[in-house]
């Protein structure tokens, strides 16, 4: 079953064309890594699924419900209700963690648990520290974020977003924060779900670990997908002329 | 003077440090507030409003307090007098009783409220505008409404950041309570000033000076004091 149907998607900042006509599919247990040149529009692609952004046009559909369709040549918006339904679907795992600074840990994943979807606080404690341990961070449920380093506040906001348990979790660059040590260590937290089977899109510039860890990648340049396939399929030899020249400017480094 | 006399003199001061108090902490009451709403006021999308809060903003920053006290003093008396005030106005006003003592409060208050909403408001929006977008976009990933991100994340955050302007405005506040004196509101200054009179003497002053001087002392610790509690986070 298709988690995620982006079809035609269009997005502009003014004269800007962000996005020009996306469409691509998520099944359920994929692992989609988007790879691709600064200001190819890969964020804001993740950002108007998250409705972090409006987009202009095409058809966004999660889990079966419509977010975005195309009425009369217009993209309309489903209803607030089922837009706050799609929305704790989805969970988004930010660049720069983004959690709370004046919650500690625990807190900071059982807030929304507890506020939005009104869990009773000691049960969604519980859960907190069931994904604390997973984390390895079951000694820092009373730390305040400002006292982790940059690995463990990321495993942190990993924590936060599978509290509400997501359909389908989204990562904007997790690792582009975080110096090399402290990268592997979430990609280890990311291949692990990856292997209990969460859907997962994951927007990367670590080009090893898309090829390890993704079965679908999208190239994207210039708001349009370039090309897509398996791993072995674009980091092979017969990718496009175009991702072969990107990913070996990667490989210069 | 001698120490008899000063002691009495101190008594005396003691005692309208009560009324100075009052005008402290009722202004705080309802100028921190008017203040936020103010701040979110200025901050909204339909640019009249605004622009109205910009407005007011500007004349209650651009003009004397005392001259504003004197004028919320004086207002209801001058248009009840005054025969181009419409009837209905006046018929309006005339139920204001403006020979009382609490008439005297409440126009100080309203002058002290609204000024300070102002410079307030002004340091809410900078506390506000001051948290990152992320802390809006995590929370609205979360699911939490409008409402709750503001009240849950962001406003605990605001509060931290503008602790430090806010002491400065709560200081300048305590001794500008010695303004209301120029409505013959009867305080510390006021009385102070009476007292250097009989006695020809500048120590009835200088000893108004030390209770303001302690009264500052006080708020200014007790703002390092929450200031040191919150720095648990950053």
């Amino acid at each position: 079953m298709a988690m995620l149907e982006v079809k035609n998607l269009c997005k502009r900042f003014g004269d800007l064309e962000v996005l020009k006509d996306i469409s691509f599919n998520v099944e359920q247990g994929n692992v989609i890594a988007i790879i691709g040149p600064s200001g190819s529009g890969k964020s804001t692609l993740l950002r108007c699924i998250n409705q972090l952004e409006r987009a202009d046009g095409g058809t966004v559909k999660v889990c079966g419900m419509d977010m975005l369709e195309q009425k009369d040549g217009k993209a309309v918006y489903a209803s607030a209700k089922t837009l706050q339904q799609i929305r704790l679907k989805i969970g988004l795992v930010f660049q720069n963690f983004n959690l709370f600074p004046h919650f500690t840990v625990l807190r900071n994943i059982t807030e929304a648990p507890v506020h939005v979807l009104k869990q009773n606080r000691a049960d969604a404690e519980k859960t907190a520290m069931q994904l604390l341990e997973k984390m390895g961070l079951g000694t820092k449920a009373n730390a305040y974020p400002c006292e982790l380093s940059g690995g463990q506040q990321q495993r942190v906001s990993i924590a936060r977003a599978l509290a509400l348990k997501p359909e389908i979790l989204f990562f904007d660059e997790p690792t582009s924060a975080l110096d090399p040590e402290l990268t592997g260590e979430i990609l280890k937290v990311i291949k692990s779900l990856a292997k209990e089977g969460m859907t997962m899109v994951i927007v990367t510039h670590e080009m090893a670990f898309a090829r390890d860890v993704a079965d679908h990648v999208i190239f994207m340049e210039k708001g349009l997908i370039v090309e897509e396939g398996a791993p072995s399929q674009l980091f092979g030899e017969n990718a496009t002329e175009r991702t072969k020249q990107f990913l070996q400017r990667f490989s210069e480094g | 003077m001698s120490f008899d006399e000063i002691g009495k003199v101190f008594l005396i001061l003691l005692k309208y440090l009560l009324p100075t108090l009052k005008v402290f902490g009722m202004t705080l009451l309802f100028s921190i507030p008017l203040g936020m709403i103010v701040a979110l006021l200025k901050m909204c999308k339909v640019k009249p409003v605004s622009w109205l809060m910009n407005i007011y903003i500007m004349i209650m920053r651009g003009t004397p307090l005392m001259l504003q006290v004197i004028i919320a003093y004086f207002a209801i008396p001058m248009l009840m007098q005054n025969a181009a005030t419409p009837a209905w106005l006046n018929s309006l006003l005339s139920g204001v009783d403006i020979k009382g003592d609490a008439y005297m409060f409440r126009s100080v208050l309203v002058a002290f409220s609204l000024n300070y909403a102002a410079y307030f408001a002004e340091i809410f929006r900078g506390g506000i505008e001051s948290i990152p977008k992320g802390q809006y976009e995590a929370s609205a990933c979360l699911g939490f409404s409008r409402t709750q991100t503001f009240f849950r994340i962001i406003l605990p955050q605001v509060f931290k950041r503008v602790l430090p302007a806010s002491t400065n405005e709560i200081i300048t506040l305590v001794k500008d309570t010695s303004l209301a004196n120029v409505v013959a509101y009867a305080e510390i200054t006021m009385k102070a000033k009476q007292q250097m009179q009989l006695y020809s003497s500048l120590t009835p002053l200088v000893l108004a000076g030390v209770m303001y001087f302690v009264l500052a002392m006080v708020l200014s610790l007790l703002s390092s004091f929450i200031e040191k509690k919150l720095s648990y986070y950053k």
